[in-house]
């Protein structure tokens, strides 16, 4: 169990500022993601906290204690790579063993912890085997093994099941949690993938070209998104400007793609120009009236079995999406108007970039 | 991790600087002095520039290495589509035999052509004796025919990857546009294959120029670069050391440019494809298929015949330098009379020179191909400066060098293996590049997070997996440093006389029965373990796969 302090960290490559003045706390037995899209600075992150990145400036502390100057070998970490890093030359119990013998743990209880730890990763028996003989999934398995069978101070994860396909994905994202939550260790985990990070978080950072956007619960990164950005990275929102109209003390109209949404609070200066996030659930397909509405005309109906997706025309000819259920029976051709209806508190507005 | 890239990539360039840059130096400097001690001059190049001889020389040179890449690339490249292209059988091993005349010495595929054609070669007196009359081949034809023959397979391996790397989607997208076949060579085949061409014929150029096995076996009296710095250089009775380091550093000169435009035009290209699917044979009626079979098969035997012909010949008995029909192993009885020394000294100095080279060159491949920095980028252009630099000049520098001072090597066999490792390392160092640039990287980062200092990574990890690609370096590196001629002749003392040595002096006495012996010697000692390696090679890369 280690509490990890990141202060004012520091990293350029030329003219980039791949990790720009980053500070974070993570706290003990936290799964902390690394999130954002490729090149926001995520694994620069990840490998400096690793040491196979040199800090420019700033410090990280593990439980108080400064490691930033240590080699990488000497950190205590254990990494679990993106395309794995099995070595291919040792089988899969001495990849296990790896760190281990590297520790110079007694040969006897190398043996029962790497036992324990294949185990553990559900590949029991698997030891003698050669890597070449193992599936994508159980490398990653291994991987992870070799990781946890050190009993580092920080796991680290540097996006691990990007090269799994979508339903392993899923099934190993559990796995990861679990045994995460089960051995208590702090853990780090870089990932692109949005609902990867929902899913098996306890916080989320949200990095952008080096910064944070915001650290919080999956929740409140989902449902409270601070800046446009998050809002726009974490599900497909509908992003759609428009003029602040004046505030009535509860609602701030805003004229917006030629019709008007109503936002929930005083969301700017009258007249100041905003970005809407109007999330694709946020609006429901009403015949009858009641809460507030925009009208539209339907220009695409996707149908994708539990959920279906409609494409439409706000009156100016912004283009928004609208997510129904799949069983919701729909009996609209493209061009027929559509009322959506949407809880003002679930509109979020930024000031226009 | 960054400490042992700068310890390794400072030791490698004090190694560099001592016996490689410094030699040559020195080798500069004497083509600006008088009489390669006294003042400073421009009078060496002004001698060269005024003498017919010397323009002579270098024309002759220049003239012969162009032919010969001109040929090597009119063979090559036809060859190479054959077998990347075309259903030939037995492909795998005319593949196998094409690489050989790389590593096999090619003084003495041209000392089987003095013996077949030469003035009292086998064909010749033959076809004399029937009267045919046959031109000579001593000169220009002999030359390029041998360098041709010899140099080929560098056009053939580059180009023959470039038509695999071609996605068969390529090919298929032009002809879907409308294009014909020969259309879609044109258009699209031969501009991605181009690099490889430039990339294979470069290499043909260079190496012929700086060549001095083949001139010395074959130019008889006409000038030629290689040689005229040799005999500049070590000649008893008209030897001139300036005048060899002013050759020398034209023939540098020319190499080196030939390098770099081959450098700045590979730069600004990249053709690479990607190819996932390799293109399908193309479906050729028999007869055409039989012609590229023979073709094929052609030019392969063709370059191997010389060495087989001195296989054979160094079987028969001579009388004199004239040969007879009969068989005897008189040849290597005389070879091995006056004692073991020179085959021992062979395979001793090619041993410890290759252990040397790879243990110098693994290191830099892999700091080269690993930690990019300016240091290491330095590294990887001094690295290769021993391709631009010809044995015989690079012996000339160390033997200037260390001939007095705080360092004297000269007379020893230490010096020889400086020589072979200085030559051998930019094979060396691209090879095991080549080899680290295939294994992850996260591999080493892995090793490194569980607690394995950066060192002891590289020794117990990173080496291990480079060991079946290094092992390949290795023997290569043997073999050819087993078949040194061009710096040797300048280097070697009495104790130290090679089996090159012996050849070379028993094709200028007349000991021709002798020289076929050693030659067929070399041809063994070079051929076999490469046929070893060859299986060993294979079995190892159908357990990594």
């Amino acid at each position: 169990m280690t509490a990890i302090r990141i202060e004012n960290l520091t990293r350029t490559f030329g003219a980039v500022r791949a990790v720009d003045d980053i500070s974070l706390d993570i706290r003990h037995g936290e799964l902390f993601t690394l999130l954002g899209p490729s090149g926001c600075g995520k694994t620069t992150l990840l490998r400096m906290i690793a040491g196979f990145v040199d800090v420019e400036s700033g410090s990280i502390c593990f439980d108080g204690r400064r490691i930033d100057a240590l080699p990488a070998h000497r950190r205590d970490t254990g990494m679990v790579f993106q395309n794995y890093a099995i070595f291919p030359n040792h089988t899969v119990a001495e990849n296990v063993a790896y760190g281990l013998r590297a520790r110079k743990v007694p040969a006897a209880e190398i043996a029962s912890r790497v036992d324990k730890a294949l185990e553990r990763v559900r590949l029991a028996g698997y030891g003698p085997r050669s890597p070449h003989q193992l599936s994508g999934g159980q490398l990653q398995r291994v991987a992870i093994a070799r990781a946890l069978v050190i009993e580092p101070a920080v796991l680290l994860f540097d996006e691990p099941l990007s090269n799994l396909d979508a339903q392993l994905r899923t099934e190993m994202r559990i796995e990861v949690r679990q045994l995460q939550q089960a051995l208590g260790l702090t853990a780090i985990y870089v990932t692109h993938d949005q609902e990867e990070a929902l899913a098996i978080s306890d916080r989320i950072a949200v990095l952008r070209r080096g910064k944070i956007e915001q650290v919080d619960t999956p929740e409140r990164i989902y449902r409270m998104p601070q800046t446009a950005f998050v809002a726009e990275f974490l599900g497909s929102t509908n992003m759609v400007p428009g003029i602040a109209g004046a505030f009535d003390g509860r609602n701030t109209p805003v004229a917006a793609a030629g019709t008007e949404f109503t936002v929930r609070g005083e969301v700017a200066a009258p007249g100041a120009p905003v970005l809407l996030s109007v999330r694709p659930e946020a609006l429901r397909l009403r015949d009858g009236s009641g809460g507030s509405l925009v009208h539209a005309r339907l220009a695409l109906r996707e149908f994708l079995g539990p959920v279906q997706r409609l494409h439409a025309t706000l009156p100016d000819g912004t283009q928004i999406r609208i997510s129904a259920l799949g069983g919701q029976a729909l009996d609209l051709l493209p061009g027929a108007p559509l009322s959506l209806a949407y809880d003002p508190a679930q509109i979020t507005a930024y000031p226009a970039p | 991790m960054k400490r042992f890239a700068t310890i390794v990539t400072l030791a490698a360039l004090v190694l560099l600087a001592v016996f490689l840059l410094y030699p040559l130096a020195l080798v500069l400097d004497a083509s600006f002095r008088i009489d390669g001690t006294g003042g400073l001059t421009l009078g060496n190049y002004a001698a060269i520039v005024k003498s017919r001889y010397y323009l002579g020389s270098i024309g002759n040179s220049l003239f012969c290495a162009a032919l010969a890449t001109a040929f090597a690339c009119a063979i090559g490249i036809p060859l190479a589509f054959c077998l990347a292209r075309i259903d030939i059988p037995g492909r795998a091993l005319l593949l196998t035999l094409a690489s050989l005349p790389l590593v096999l010495p090619s003084f003495v595929s041209a000392y089987a052509l003095v013996l077949l054609f030469g003035h009292a070669g086998v064909v010749t007196t033959t076809l004399r004796g029937i009267g045919i009359p046959i031109g000579s081949i001593y000169g220009v034809p002999g030359i390029v025919i041998v360098f041709t023959l010899t140099l080929y397979p560098y056009v053939v391996m580059p180009v023959l990857a470039g038509f695999q790397a071609v996605d068969a989607s390529m090919e298929e997208a032009a002809r879907n546009l409308g294009g014909s076949r020969p259309y879609v060579i044109r258009t699209v085949l031969l501009p991605i294959v181009m690099p490889a061409i430039l990339a294979g014929g470069l290499l043909v150029f260079i190496e012929a120029l700086e060549n001095f096995g083949v001139p010395a076996v074959l130019a008889e009296d006409r000038p030629f670069l290689a040689v005229d710095i040799f005999k500049l250089f070590a000649g008893e009775s008209d030897a001139n050391p300036a005048a060899a380091g002013a050759l020398s550093v034209l023939l540098i000169a020319c190499t080196a440019i030939a390098l770099l435009v081959q450098r700045h035009y590979l730069g600004k290209r990249r053709f690479s494809t990607n190819a996932r699917s390799a293109p399908a044979k193309l479906p050729l009626t028999p007869g055409l298929r039989l012609t590229a079979t023979i073709v094929s098969w052609g030019i392969v035997i063709a370059s191997l015949l010389p060495f087989t012909a001195v296989l054979m010949i160094s079987l028969l008995r001579f009388r004199g330098p004239v040969l007879t029909w009969e068989f005897g192993l008189g040849n290597y009885a005389t070879l091995l009379s006056g004692s073991y020394r020179p085959l021992l000294n062979t395979l001793t100095l090619a041993s410890i020179a290759a252990v040397a080279t790879m243990l110098i060159g693994a290191p830099i491949g892999y700091v080269v191909a690993r930690h990019r920095s300016r240091l290491s980028g330095l590294l990887d252009f001094v690295g290769m400066v021993p391709f631009a630099v010809s044995g015989t000049i690079l012996a000339i520098g160390l033997i200037i060098a260390f001939n007095s001072g705080p360092l004297i090597l000269t007379g020893g066999w230490l010096i020889l293996v400086i020589a072979y490792v200085v030559r051998k390392l930019p094979f060396a160092i691209r090879s095991s590049s080549a080899i680290v640039h295939q294994l992850d990287p996260s591999l080493e980062e892995a090793s490194i997070n569980l607690g394995v200092t950066p060192s002891k990574t590289f020794a117990t990890l990173t080496v291990p997996l480079m060991a079946s690609g290094l092992v390949g370096g290795l023997v290569l590196v043997w073999i050819t440093a087993a078949s040194e001629l061009s710096a040797t002749i300048v280097l070697y003392a009495s104790g130290w006389v090679t089996t090159t040595v012996v050849m070379y002096h028993a094709i200028e006495g007349t000991g021709a029965g002798l020289a076929a012996a050693a030659a067929a010697v070399l041809i063994l000692v070079t051929a076999i373990p490469l046929l070893l390696i060859n299986r060993r090679i294979n079995k190892q890369e159908s357990t990594v796969i």
